[in-house]
Parts: C-alpha cells; sequence; structure tokens
C-alpha cells in the first residue's frame, strides 16, 4: 500500500521533472481551456439569441393587423430551440442539424441553421469543441505521457533495484494506475469547471456530475490501455505503435465501419424519390384551399346530411375553413407518416453507431456525452416532433377561426367584394391561438438512461483492460 | 546454512543457461562468483530473488524458497543490479529515500550521509541528479543502497564495476566489515585479485556449469594465483 503511494508519487514528481510532460500537458490544457471558453461565449450567445428571436416571433405574430385567418396561417412563426446548458461542453449533433424551423401552413419545413453566422464568426474554431478535445486529444496526451510508463524504467534498468526492494509486480501495477488515476484528475478538471459552470446555468446536478464522471471513466479506460500494453510489451517502440494503432482503429476506423454500417442497414432512400412519392400521396388529399375539389365532395354530403340542409351556404359554418380544417389534418398526418418514418431509420441507424460503442471507446464516450448534455439525435427529434404540435396547433386553431367567425358568402365574394372582403378580416385578439413554445431539454434521468448502454460499455471495456493488465503485471520481471 | 543453491538448472529463451549448478553459504561468509560473459552468474542471482523461475534444483535463501515466496525473500535481501542505474532525474538523497521507501524503510539525513561517505561520494554530487553522475559515483550510491538496507543478506552484481582502484579497496574493506557483522553476501564479480581478497570461497562458473571451487583455510586468504590459473583453464568463454 505504502509502496504504491511511493511509486505513484514518484511518477508525479518525474512528470513534473519532465519537460516533455509538462509542455503537453499545458499544450492539451490550453487548448481545452481555448475551445471551452470559445464553446461557452458561443453557446451562450446562441441560447440568448434563440430565446429572444422566440419571444420576437411571438411578439410580431400576436401583433398582426386584423386579417383573413387564413392569410395568418401562410404568414407563418417561428420555433427555436435553445442550446442546453451542457452544450456548451458537447454541442453534439446539433452543429449539424437545424436549431430553428419555420412554421406555416401545409407544409413541414426542415430545421434550419441558426448559427451557421455564429460558427463563420468563430473561425471554423467552434468545430473542435471541448469533447472533441476530450475524446479524440487527450488519449493522445496520455499516449505521449504515459506510454513509457513502465518501458522508460525498463530501459533504464531501474525495475531491478525496484522489484529488489521487495516491489511485486502487482504492487508496480496499481502504483502506476494510481499515478495515472492522478493524471486522470487532474485532466478532467476542465469538464468538472464547464459542468459546474452549466449547473450555475440551469443544468441538474447529477447530469453534470455524470458528464464528468463519463470523461473520467473515459480516461480511465485509457490509463488501464496503457498499463496493459505497457505490460504486455518490453520495448517502447511496439508499446507505442499498439496504442496508436488503437487509437486510429477507436476514432478512425471503427466508427466510420459503424456509419456505414447503420447506412447499409438501413438505406436512406433518395431525397428526390421520397419527395416524389410524398407529392403523389399529398396530391390524394386535395387542395384545401378549393372546397370544390372533389376529394371533399364526401365532406360535404356528409355535412349536407348532418345539418339538413342542401346548400353549403346554409350550413352554421363556414364550408371553406371546414376543409382547410380537414385538409390540414389528413396532410399532417401523411407528413408525419413521412417524418416518423425518416426519424424512425434515423434511429436506428444511431443504435447501430451506439452498439458499435462495444467495440470503440471512443464511440462509446460520444454517445454517452452527447446523450447527457441532450443534444443527441433523440433531442433532436423532440424538438422537431414538439415544432409540429405546435404548428398543427395554431394552424387548426386558425382554421377553426375561420370556420366560425367567417361567413362562407363573404369568404368565396372577398376577391370580387370590398365590403365582403373587410368583414373576412377578424380580430387580432384571435391571434392568442398560438401557444407560448419554450423548448426544453430532457429530464435527467431521461438523458441518463440513454447513456446507460454506452456508460456500460465503457465500464466493461476499463475492467476488461484492468483485469488483463493486473494478470499481466503479476509475472513481471525485470 | 543461509543461502543454498543444489543441482539447479534454469532455461532462459528455450536454452539451458545454468545446469546442475550446487552451492551454500554459511553466515557471515563471503563468495564470490567468478566465470566468463554469459557463464550464468547474474543468472544465479536472479533465480534467487525469485526473478526468473528453475527448470529444476533446490534453493534457499534464510530457509525461504525464492520460487515459491518471492516477497520473503526479497524483503532480507539487499541486491545490487547489475549495471545498476538509479533514477536519473533525481538526486542521491531522493533516490535513496524512494528505494529504501519501498522497502520499508524510513532513514534520516545523517544516515543517508554516513552510508555515502562509506562509499565515498564527493559531497557537492550528493544533491545533484544522478544523470550528472559518472558511472563510478552511480555504483557508489547503489552500494550505498544496498549497505543501508541493512539485511541480512546481500546479493552483489559486479559492485566494483567502474570503481576506481582506490574505491575498489574501500570497497572489499567494507565487504569485509558487513561480513564480519554477520552478514551474508553473495558477490558477482570480474575481479579475480579482489574476490581472492574477500572471499571465503570461490565458485568459477562457464557456460553454465560449476567449473571449480575455492576455499579459504582458516585465517588464510585464497591464492590469487590458483584461481587466475583455473580461470584461464577451465572459465574462459
Ligand atoms: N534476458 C535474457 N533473455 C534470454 N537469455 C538471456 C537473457 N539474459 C541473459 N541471457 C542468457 O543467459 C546466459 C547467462 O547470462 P548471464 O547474464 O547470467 O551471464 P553473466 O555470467 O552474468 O555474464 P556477464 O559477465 O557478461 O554479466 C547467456 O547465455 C545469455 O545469453
Ligand atoms: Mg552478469
Amino acid at each position: 500500500m505504502n509502496s504504491m503511494w511511493l511509486i505513484a508519487r514518484e511518477e508525479w514528481r518525474y512528470w513534473v521533472r519532465s519537460r516533455l510532460a509538462r509542455v503537453s500537458v499545458l499544450i492539451f490544457v490550453g487548448l481545452i481551456i481555448a475551445s471551452s471558453l470559445f464553446s461557452t461565449l458561443q453557446t451562450l450567445d446562441a441560447r440568448h439569441q434563440r430565446l429572444h428571436q422566440q419571444e420576437v416571433a411571438e411578439q410580431t405574430f400576436l401583433s398582426q393587423p386584423a386579417r383573413h385567418p387564413h392569410r395568418m396561417v401562410h404568414y407563418g412563426h417561428y420555433a427555436f430551440r435553445p442550446p442546453p446548458p451542457l452544450a456548451v461542453f458537447d454541442p453534439g449533433i446539433d452543429v449539424v442539424t437545424g436549431q430553428s424551423i419555420f412554421l406555416e401552413g401545409h407544409r413541414q419545413n426542415t430545421a434550419m441553421f441558426a448559427d451557421a453566422r455564429a460558427q463563420a464568426k468563430a473561425g471554423g474554431f467552434g468545430i473542435l469543441t471541448p469533447a472533441m478535445v476530450y475524446q479524440i486529444l487527450f488519449p493522445l496526451l496520455l499516449i505521449i505521457i504515459g506510454h513509457d510508463i513502465v518501458a522508460r524504467e525498463r530501459e533504464a534498468r531501474t525495475l531491478a533495484p525496484l522489484m529488489g526492494q521487495g516491489v511485486t509486480g502487482i504492487t508496480l501495477y496499481c502504483g502506476k494506475a494510481l499515478a495515472l488515476l492522478g493524471l486522470v484528475g487532474v485532466l478532467a478538471l476542465p469538464v468538472l469547471l464547464v459542468s459546474v459552470m452549466s449547473v450555475l446555468l440551469g443544468e441538474s446536478i447529477p447530469a453534470g456530475l455524470f458528464l464528468t464522471l463519463t470523461y473520467a471513466l473515459f480516461l480511465t479506460c485509457w490509463s488501464a490501455l496503457l498499463l496493459l500494453v505497457s505490460f504486455a510489451f518490453k520495448t517502447r517502440g511496439i508499446i507505442l505503435a499498439v496504442l496508436m494503432l488503437f487509437w486510429l482503429f477507436g476514432t478512425l476506423i471503427i466508427p466510420r465501419i459503424a456509419v456505414a454500417t447503420g447506412d447499409a442497414s438501413f438505406p436512406t432512400e433518395g431525397k428526390i424519390l421520397t419527395d416524389l412519392r410524398m407529392k403523389d400521396d399529398l396530391r390524394e388529399i386535395g387542395d384545401g384551399h378549393n372546397d370544390a375539389d372533389p376529394t371533399f365532395s364526401k365532406l360535404k354530403a356528409e355535412l349536407l346530411a348532418q345539418y339538413n340542409v342542401g346548400n353549403v351556404e346554409d350550413l352554421p359554418m363556414n364550408f371553406r375553413g371546414v376543409v382547410a380544417s380537414t385538409a390540414e389534418a389528413r396532410l399532417t398526418k401523411t407528413l408525419n407518416d413521412y417524418a416518423e418514418k425518416r426519424m424512425e431509420r434515423e434511429s436506428r441507424q444511431s443504435r447501430i453507431i451506439r452498439d458499435f460503442g462495444a467495440l470503440s471507446p471512443f464511440l462509446a464516450v460520444g454517445h454517452a456525452s452527447k446523450s447527457i448534455a441532450g443534444t443527441d439525435l433523440k433531442s433532436h427529434h423532440r424538438f422537431l416532433r414538439e415544432a409540429e404540435v405546435l404548428r398543427f396547433g395554431y394552424v387548426q386553431a386558425l382554421n377553426e377561426v375561420h370556420a366560425g367567425q367567417i361567413a362562407y358568402s363573404d369568404d368565396i365574394n372577398r376577391s370580387s367584394d370590398q365590403g365582403a372582403e373587410k368583414r373576412t378580416r377578424v380580430d387580432p385578439e384571435n391571434w392568442r391561438v398560438l401557444k407560448q413554445f419554450r423548448f426544453e431539454t430532457s429530464g435527467t434521468n431521461a438523458r441518463l438512461a440513454r447513456a446507460a448502454p454506452s456508460l456500460s460499455f465503457l465500464t466493461i471495456w476499463t475492467l476488461g483492460l484492468l483485469g488483463v493488465g493486473v494478470l499481466l503485471a503479476r509475472g513481471a520481471s525485470p | 546454512m543461509t543461502i543454498s543453491v543444489s543441482n539447479l538448472f534454469v532455461e532462459r529463451s528455450g536454452k539451458t543457461v545454468l545446469r546442475d549448478v550446487s552451492f551454500h553459504i554459511d553466515k557471515g561468509e563471503v563468495y564470490a562468483l567468478l566465470g566468463g560473459n554469459g557463464a550464468g552468474k547474474s543468472t544465479t542471482l536472479l533465480s534467487l530473488l525469485g526473478f526468473i523461475k528453475p527448470g529444476k534444483g533446490q534453493m534457499h535463501v534464510l530457509g525461504e524458497n525464492p520460487e515459491t515466496h518471492p516477497a520473503k525473500v526479497r524483503a532480507s535481501v539487499a541486491y545490487l543490479p547489475e549495471a545498476a542505474t538509479l533514477y536519473p532525474h533525481l538526486d542521491a538523497y531522493e533516490n535513496l529515500e524512494y528505494f529504501l521507501g519501498l522497502a520499508g524503510f524510513k532513514v534520516g539525513q545523517a544516515r543517508l550521509d554516513e552510508a555515502l561517505d562509506t562509499v565515498d561520494l564527493q559531497q557537492p554530487a550528493r544533491a545533484d541528479r544522478m544523470e550528472s553522475y559518472s558511472k563510478g559515483m552511480r555504483q557508489k550510491v547503489a552500494i550505498a543502497l544496498a549497505v543501508l538496507r541493512d539485511a541480512p543478506v546481500l546479493l552483489l552484481d559486479e559492485p566494483t564495476s567502474g570503481l576506481d582502484p582506490v574505491a575498489i579497496d574501500d570497497f572489499n574493506r567494507l565487504v569485509r566489515s558487513l561480513a564480519g557483522d554477520g552478514r551474508t553476501i553473495l558477490m558477482v564479480t570480474h575481479d579475480v585479485y579482489g574476490a581472492c581478497q574477500v572471499a571465503n570461497r570461490i565458485g568459477l562458473l562457464r557456460r553454465g556449469d560449476m567449473v571449480g571451487f575455492f576455499e579459504a583455510k582458516a585465517g588464510q586468504r585464497i591464492h590469487t594465483e590458483h584461481v587466475h590459473r583455473a580461470f584461464a583453464e577451465r572459465a574462459a568463454v
């Protein structure tokens, strides 16, 4: 126990005195600080901007003058997605998915890049997120500092005097492991700081804690690999080569294979093809602006029978409004079917990539991190669904106003009769049917549950590497 | 019998490097193991420490079997490895404190200085990092470490290699006085003259075989010429 401490302390003293260790830690920590600062400023700005723009959009909608409700359906509205607090550390897929959607009648628009300009302003630095520094570069730092943790002693022939003092292979392993854990502790400080900051910004404490632990676990996993390889091979060159190969496979090759496998298993139908099929489906729904469209004749007959009248003019509601509402409902169902299918396919692909985390700690930590931060695909899909609920809600509410407050005769004559046109303008009070929209990050438990499979991969990797490492260390000799 | 080795066979990388080696050392004795390069001298010490597992044969150090209880053996043995180097980024004090700490010893500065005086390491160099030491200076610190371990058994692999003639004489005196205190010393060396000066017994190894054995008569030393001749005739590679 005491020897273990001594060995760890000695390793720390060596690192403090080693120029290579000092300089590389400085460079990498400088990098993480710079990228955290950039990311913080950018994310906070985006968060502020989008919350503000959401309010402005609502104000603008509400302050529209009296007009025909269907014009408001087309006037449209916006849904913004403010980044969650932990996006400061890991913006996840949010950097490639849109963060705002233009909402209007009869259409589901795709999300737009709200922060494309912000990205450009950051001079591309925004691409190097703190999460990426941790996932890609910190393993390299560990390799630089730790690849010779045993080999150095072997080369300098200090292993013989060391073990001659009664230090067993296991003690040596534990001492070196403790030294690396200390380094991991230091390297985990930046993510801890960012997590604390996120908690101050409203993130839950467990989420911040788990994000920090996730990265500490990832770095521990790498330390375990370093130790295993150090005890498995005797020469520095081979150790370095094995570690670099592992990094290359885990970080570059397996993720590529994972993405390719995901694509191949659930191929994305060509966008043009899907669009064409969707257009066909939509054509059958009929044009909601034209109550004479034959697709609505059944609806017309039913209504006439229900109210026992002979003419649409005699219905107690505006038939055009009913048609608009019915068409919107049918169209939305079709659009949602397509959207759900697309999201289902994306989810399956992303699950395959997640499961490849069993082969690559890099993929595992990436998935866990995004899930905890709330910047994963699930969160994006939820945003799309909630924005759609908002869209459908206000469009149908306006259609109800259309059906209930405007006389059919005024409606059909409004282009020829100025008086009729005036009467089709409804009071702006009606614009209040628009619901307030504030997108919230999923609850902590849901996010942690999503991260659980990847966290177990990381844990299994770490325990496995530690176990094999200890076995190898048992037979260590100078 | 403090150390006993009987019918020891050792293989390294599939090659037999010790063949039917037997010897024993009593308490307070100095045993010198002589032999050409690659004869198996260092291998013998590594086996006694349990670092190398023998193929056949029996070994005991203070009644313990190093094969089954290496930790117990290492705890009672001060081992000076061949071409010992300590940490270049530490000074002599730091090195000694560290290695003694690993063995469970806490030694004060005065005691460290005393040991470094014994091996005659110049005072001003002691607080310099060992990367600036000459080979002989490093060897002196390693010897000081073995002395400071205060162990009943010392296994020394070429302790005088790199030392100047005066330091070698000092060292030989040190070995005699340690033995006089009742310590048992097994020493590997290429220095026939030195071996004859300090050893009660001398064993001659040649390519893994014990080919010669000399024992000092009471109150006398082993004759250097005898050993020299035997070495040239039987032990040369
Ligand atoms: N690490 C090793 N792996 C495999 N064989 C080894 C190893 N070290 C030594 N040997 C072999 O074991 C034999 C004995 O080596 P050993 O180091 O015991 O010789 P030695 O008597 O100490 O020689 P020297 O006087 O040169 O130090 C030699 O044939 C050598 O080739
Ligand atoms: Mg040797």
